[in-house]
């Protein structure tokens, strides 16, 4: 899957300035899964089920004609284009149904190699559109189907229908096309390589029915998509004018799968973040964060997300562009997912330079975020965990104490007892930097106070016992160092002399 | 070794031989099969055994001994020779799990234990057959099998609870998943309907138990570090048959046994563990299945009795609910007030009551009872789960909860006030149902800090403590008066001072009382208040205050040591050192008798050390008396030095190991205590301690440098006369101690006490050895810790010795090293030097070699003048440079050492901070400035170019200050 939930990102947390670069979060695609695949993720591929022919091109309208597959086999195999017309077009059909579409046996049949041969007949446009409509669902299917219409020569002929002059036709070759580049980085670069691009992109103008935009930039969108490796320089220069005018569309679907595109190319790299975030996106995708769409506030909340992954300069374009406005109240959006979200941008956000965590301060982000750890769910709660611990971990002497005195203990000290060794390990990390930064402050009385007060003392003094030793050596080093019971002479002992 | 009928023989003969309880015969056999276990065959030939013996004391005996041959051997450590030769290794996976399967119970949990540590190395690459061996035994319908498969599941699985999340982990986590998940789920679905099929078959059922438990910790351990895909799939028929399950009884499996849980106990227990982890960790596929589980557990605990077999179901289900109820979007399911009361009437109040068990333990085994009750070890109790829940239910549902308690402790102090005799745990009941309501937050320090608005402390304290503890009888109800002195002591920031006062002379008293828990409550509740603060930082009670009681308060301290199972008695030692601490010369009258006491207790304690704290608090109470009185009387030191010194000696001379350090401490305080010369008594000890043998242990070394430290400052005279030929042995302590990364600044502090002290003429010949040491270690291994305290260490010999000396100390070891020192160490890492003093010293140090060096103006090191200057202002202006490499960090946990040998200070025995520099200058950058006048004087024009040619504009900026605040100017 393109992308994964962004919880084992590398991150930097014990040494301190060591390698500022290691400490922004990337989804890393290597990574050992256990739970389902993500549900609120963009379709890659899409089968055509609807019923188009009503309206077909050919005029001569087939119903009632129901073959078999050996009746289509020997129809495509005849020399009457008629003939080859109606067995293309039951073949189709057979596709699109429903319910239990027969690709594998399709594929098995042979028929493809046929079905790409109708492509380029350009005297029977409405054999070309069956064709490519049959090969579009074939292609929908799984990764080997997908292989049997690429390996079986569809690309080529398929881009160049982009040219045809029949708008449904084209059409058609468009919504196979992206199919096709559905698949993975593989299929992808071979559309990207016979030239589609620049086609596709010529087939934008003002006049485009807005049904085919929407096809159009579902395609571009999956050849924005997927990694190892993730697509050329050259092609996302080419893609990029475009989808940033797309991206003042007011169509929603347009709008959402061009976020969708913009999110697939800032999950890359600096580089290309740098390529995106030059084309002057932040402004609107800030606006469209606030969209009451969940389909475009998903993808364009996920790309300000990669993008505050790139460099100091590039999260500071879009602090300027106002996220920091907008993501507290993403925080408390109804659903988790986009909760989650909006802590994993701001835990980006929190690992920059001290002047970035100011601004976290100056905005008012830290309420929402506590309030998130306090009563979020688990995975939101994980997210803005991390917040803190960026925070805390790049922070001044004094925005720590300002983070101790916001009220994190408490719901840290709650979460003490999640089910969770590494997150306990890392609670016990923040603790002991605000403990050590409060030290410096002569304020650790106080903030042992804070600790100590929701339970805190009991909880970490339990965890000297975890099975994890990792845990409870770091419990142990907290308690020794400033809970342990020696501490109180202190100040009658100054009273003394 | 061959797998031969001899040499079975042979090892039966030594098995058997390894019983025996007479150690002359048992160690040889031992070392004997230590000393064949390399052979090959020799695991096989311990299997053949523990399956084919005729006798079962071998067969376990085999059993056992494979077990631990495996442990000490499976793991292939890098570097170290593989100690299983590859063919046995092969051969005992293939036969093991079909020999654990096949073995009577108690050989099975030996194989079992073997087989997860050699899973937890080899699984699940080396062993990929495993799992499909297990799983395929699902299949037997033989029960004892299946236990044995998921008994042994369930040790290899388990640690996916606590290990940290990693690709590699994850992986192992999915091979099993694939291969396991389905076939425990129609595992787990099969033998519940095997329940139905034989419930009536009480025997049967037991199995069928044992193995639900199983499959119901082993679900925990695969749902643990994440959902996996196949749970989400299959939660319903989890979650259905988990919630039948909870609500489930059987006769047949109900046990008489009051104390051990049964199986129908584990099983609801660790449901309610799985319930708890899902709402934890995946709420938003559990959502649906919530609120069914809620009542579930609710209903489960109206229903359970209050045996003690109970506890920890009912325990667990009350955290669950405790859990859930404090999340917003769960509010509604608590929020009717008819489910409010029915929760506050029906499982809060009963689980808060006082049990027989309680009241036993109260009475036989009160150290645990204080325990769990003072200190917070009750996290699994009843009480504490209940008190958790009232608090947890406070965050949303403060007042009609409090409305709700405040009906029930009304009636419940009724019930007390018709017949107290009989009903006195009413009114405990009420006391904790206030207290667990009231109590928002609470620390040790403090106790509680936040408290429920909407109970009146005072009034019910006025009402219902004080009228108890007033009572004459200190030994009647003794728990009510526990209650009663625990709500002053963790009310005590509540109740106004005045009512603490009045209870003071009650507290008092009850130091009298047979109870252990009442009397150490007490002491515990006293301790806490003289540690209370008032206004400006002063304690809340004065010394005048309490004055009054003095006596009585003392006498009754001590009279409590002496009461049956008191006489180690932490919290009472405790509250004697807070007492001296807080009454200062109050006590002056009564120390004869308090220390005579005090040896007395120390002589009997030092037999047989075995409460470090009660020792702890001893030795600051000694301290203190000695300060006390000293401060008034100096004089008085003689007379503790009789009362101790014999005490003293008998400890060195049987080597009390824990009590060593202590005595130093207690030393160096009554020899700092001196204001003439040296006592010979002191002088005679000399010697003894620089024998390496104290220094071994690390515990001793703070103790001892201190008490050599100590010796320097008041008898350096008599040392450099008297004991010059111990001077040697001094400073072979000094090398020891700065070889070692943990202790050098301990070398450090002797080291600079032998600058400070000595005469020069008598360290004369060693000073150059001991800068070519510190060399040595600064090549070797160099740490920020050590930097810092060489550092400190030049400066100081610069001013005691003079720079010139210093410079030329470092070029008669090597040419031109002073210029690398200054270059190299101390201009770039001055700005790390931390501490008060340490910083005065430096200052005052570079000040010298700037003005009082001539070298520094007229030779190659010249240019590095004003870079020190630079330097020293840097000293002065900027912050502390606290950063610590990485290859560092971990400095501090690998060489610290061990818990047990930790040194424990004795924060009354502390010495005064200490600054060698003293009066001489008291404003170090005014120093700077008149320093550097004197200089132009003497060269005048060549300072202030120096100064404006290449110091940096801000610095420039600083240094024309403090020439201005100096009223100087250069010339």
């Amino acid at each position: 899957m393109s992308s994964e939930a962004p919880e084992d990102r590398m991150r930097k947390f014990k040494y301190r300035g060591k390698d500022a670069s290691m400490i922004r979060q990337h989804r890393i695609a290597v990574n050992v899964q256990l739970r389902k695949a993500k549900k609120d993720e963009q379709v890659l591929k899409r089968r055509n089920i609807t019923n188009l022919c009503s309206h077909s091109a050919s005029g001569e309208e087939t119903k009632g004609v129901k073959l078999t597959l050996e009746e289509i086999i020997s129809g495509v195999n005849a020399s009457d284009p008629i003939i080859c017309f109606q067995a293309t077009q039951a073949a189709r059909k057979m596709l699109s149904r429903e319910k239990n579409p027969p690709l594998k046996r399709v594929v098995e049949a042979g028929l493809i190699p046929k079905l790409v041969e109708f492509l380029t007949s350009s005297l029977h446009p409405c054999l070309q559109f069956e064709a490519a409509w049959a090969l579009t669902n074939i292609a929908s299917g799984t990764s080997d189907q997908t292989r049997a219409v690429v390996e079986g020569g569809a690309v080529k002929p398929l881009v160049e229908l982009l040219s045809s002059p029949n708008l449904i036709v084209c059409e058609q070759a468009v919504w196979a096309l992206g199919n096709i580049a559905g698949d993975g980085a593989e299929f992808r670069d071979s559309v990207i390589s016979s030239n589609a691009i620049p086609h596709l992109l010529a087939l934008i103008s003002s006049t485009t029915p807005i049904t085919f935009l929407r096809n159009i930039t579902w395609t571009l969108s999956n050849l924005c998509r997927n990694k190892n490796p993730y697509p050329c320089k050259k092609a996302v220069e080419q893609m990029l004018p475009v989808l940033s005018q797309l991206l003042q569309h007011q169509d929603n679907e347009v709008l959402s799968d061009t976020c969708w595109a913009l999110s697939y190319l800032t999950e890359s790299c600096i580089e290309r973040i740098g390529q995106v975030v030059d084309m002057g996106v932040l402004p609107r995708l800030v606006q469209l964060m606030t969209s009451s769409e969940l389909n475009i506030l998903t993808p364009s909340l996920r790309t300000v997300g990669n993008i505050v992954t790139g460099s100091d300069h590039q999260t500071q374009l879009a602090i300027e562009a106002g996220i920091l406005s907008v993501l507290p109240q993403l925080l408390l959006y109804p659903k988790s997912s986009i909760q989650k979200e909006a802590a994993w941008t701001l835990s980006n956000v929190a690992a920059g330079p001290q002047q970035h965590i100011q601004q976290l301060i100056d905005c008012n982000v830290l309420p929402p975020v506590l309030a998130l750890l306090k009563n979020g769910e688990f995975k939101a709660q994980k997210e803005a965990l991390w917040v803190v611990a960026n925070f805390t971990n790049g922070g001044t002497v004094r925005q720590l104490i300002h983070l101790a005195y916001s009220g994190v203990l408490e719901p840290l000290v709650n979460l003490l007892t999640i089910p969770d060794a590494k997150f306990v390990v890392i609670i016990l990390d923040i603790i002991s930097f605000l403990l050590q930064a409060a030290e410096k402050l002569s304020k650790k009385e106080c903030l042992c106070l804070l600790i100590e007060e929701p339970g805190g003392v009991d909880r970490i003094k339990i965890l000297q016992f975890h099975e994890n030793p990792h845990v409870a050596l770091t419990a142990m080093n907290i308690i020794e160092k400033y809970f342990s019971e020696e501490e109180d002479s202190g100040p009658i002992l100054q009273s003394l002399d | 070794m061959e797998l031969s009928d001899a040499n079975l023989q042979t090892l039966t003969e030594y098995l058997k031989k390894t019983l025996d309880p007479d150690p002359a015969i048992r160690r040889p056999a031992e070392k004997f099969l230590e000393s064949v276990e390399g052979n090959q065959n020799y695991p096989l030939l311990l299997l053949t055994l523990l399956e084919k013996s005729q006798d079962n004391v071998i067969k376990v005996c085999a059993s056992v001994t494979f077990k631990n041959y495996i442990k000490r051997n499976w793991r292939i450590v890098e570097d170290e020779p593989n100690k299983i030769c590859e063919a046995d290794r092969v051969a005992i996976k293939a036969n093991i799990v079909h020999l654990m399967l096949s073995s009577p119970e108690q050989i099975q949990k030996q194989l079992s234990d073997a087989i997860s540590i050699i899973g937890r190395e080899d699984f699940p690459q080396k062993w990929p057959d495993l799992l499909t061996e297990m799983v395929n035994r699902f299949q037997s319908g033989d029960f004892h099998v299946i236990n044995g498969v998921l008994r042994t599941a369930h040790s290899l699985f388990k640690r996916y609870r606590h290990e940290f999340k990693s690709n590699e982990l994850w992986t192992e986590i999915k091979l099993v998943l694939d291969a396991f998940a389905l076939p425990l789920t129609n595992l787990f679905k099969a033998t519940i309907e095997l329940c139905s099929t034989h419930a009536n078959d009480a025997s049967a059922l037991r199995i069928l138990f044992s193995s639900l438990i199983l499959i119901s910790k082993l679900f925990y351990s695969l749902n643990f570090q994440d959902l996996p895909e196949f749970f989400e799939d299959n939660m319903e028929t989890w979650m259905n048959n988990f919630h039948t399950l909870l609500t489930l009884d059987n006769k047949l499996l109900q046990t008489d046994d009051e104390e051990e849980a049964g199986l129908l106990e584990l099983l609801k227990s660790q449901i309610c563990d799985n319930a708890a982890l899902y709402a934890q960790k995946y709420d938003e596929e559990f959502q649906r299945y919530l609120p069914r589980f809620v009542r579930a557990i609710w209903n489960l605990l109206i229903t359970t009795g209050q045996e003690v077999k109970y506890d920890l179901l009912v325990s667990n289900a009350i955290q669950f609910l405790a859990s859930v109820c404090e999340r917003p979007h769960y509010k509604n399911l608590f929020e009717d007030q008819n489910t409010l009361t029915s929760i506050c009437e029906k499982v809060i109040v009963p689980n808060m009551e006082f049990r027989a068990a309680d009241e036993e333990a109260f009475e036989d085994n009160s150290e645990e009872y204080i325990r769990r009750d003072l200190e917070g070890s009750d996290i699994d109790t009843r009480r504490r789960a209940a008190c958790d829940l009232v608090r947890g239910l406070c965050k949303f549902f403060e007042g009609p909860v409090t409305g709700i308690f405040s009906g029930y402790v009304n009636s419940m102090l009724q019930e007390y006030a018709k017949n107290p005799s009989v009903n006195w745990k009413h009114k405990d009941a009420a006391i904790y149902l206030v207290t667990s309501l009231a109590s928002k937050a609470q620390t040790q320090k403090h106790g509680i800090t936040q408290a429920n608005e909407l109970v009146n402390l005072t009034e019910f304290f006025v009402n219902h403590i004080l009228p108890d503890l007033k009572s004459a009888n200190v030994n009647e109800f003794p728990v009510l008066k526990a209650d009663g002195i625990k709500y002053i002591m963790i009310f005590r920031n509540q109740v106004p001072k005045e009512q603490l006062l009045v209870s003071v002379p009650l507290l008092i008293n009850y130091l009298q009382a047979e109870s252990i828990v009442v009397h150490t409550y007490a002491a515990h509740a006293l301790e806490r208040l003289f540690t209370m603060k008032g206004p400006n930082h002063a304690t809340l009670f004065t010394a005048a205050e309490i004055a009054p009681f003095v006596e009585i308060l003392l006498t009754n301290l001590f009279k409590a040591l002496t009461l049956p199972g008191s006489s180690e008695n932490e919290y009472i030692m405790k509250a004697i050192m807070r007492s001296f601490s807080l009454l200062q010369e109050a006590i002056i009258p009564y120390i004869p008798t308090l220390i005579t006491q005090l040896t007395q207790k120390l002589l009997a304690v030092s037999k047989n050390p075995s409460k470090p704290h009660f020792n702890h608090y001893m030795f600051e109470a000694i301290c203190l008396s000695i300060r006390i009185t000293c401060k008034a009387n100096p004089a008085a030191v003689v007379n503790f030095e009789e009362a101790l010194f014999l005490v003293f000696t008998e400890i060195l001379q049987n080597d009390v190991q824990e009590f060593i350090p202590y005595v130093f401490q207690v030393m160096s305080l009554l020899l700092e205590t001196h204001k003439n010369d040296i006592p010979s008594s002191y002088m005679a000890l000399f010697p003894h301690l620089l024998q390496p043998v104290l220094w071994e242990r690390t515990g001793n070394i703070p103790a001892l440098v201190r008490l050599l430290q100590a010796f320097l400052e008041r008898g350096s005279n008599t040392i450099a006369s008297a004991a010059a030929d111990k001077i040697p042995g001094l400073l072979g302590v000094f090398q020891k101690l700065i070889a070692s990364k943990a202790n050098d600044h301990q070398g450090f502090y002797l080291l600079n006490s032998i600058i400070e002290h000595m005469p020069p003429e008598s360290v004369d010949q060693y000073r150059k050895q001991i800068f070519i040491l510190l060399f040595q270690r600064l090549q070797n291994s160099k740490t920020t810790k050590f930097i810092k305290s060489f550092l400190v260490f030049i400066n100081l010999y610069c001013i005691k010795y003079g720079a010139l000396a210093l410079q030329e100390i470092f070029d008669g070891i090597q040419p031109k090293m002073f210029g690398m020192v200054l270059e190299k160490i101390i201009i770039p890492e001055i700005q790390k030097v931390s501490g008060n003093v340490e910083k005065k010293i430096c200052a005052v140090g570079i000040t010298k070699l700037l003005t009082e060096c001539p070298p520094m103006m007229d030779t190659e090191y010249t240019k590095l003048w004003t870079p020190l200057l630079q330097s020293l202002i840097g000293l002065f202006e900027l912050p502390e440079d606290d950063s610590i490499p990485d290859e560092e960090h971990f400095i501090d946990i690998e060489d610290t050492p061990g818990y047990q040998t930790a040194f424990s200070q004795l924060a009354f025995a502390g010495k005064k901070e200490h600054d060698p520099v003293g009066q001489m200058v008291t404003n170090p950058k005014i120093h700077l400035a008149q320093s550097l006048h004197k200089l132009s004087t003497a060269c005048p024009g060549r300072v202030p170019s120096m100064v404006s040619t290449s110091l940096n504009a801000e610095a420039l900026q600083y240094l024309q200050g403090y020439l201005q605040a100096a009223s100087v100017t250069l010339l």
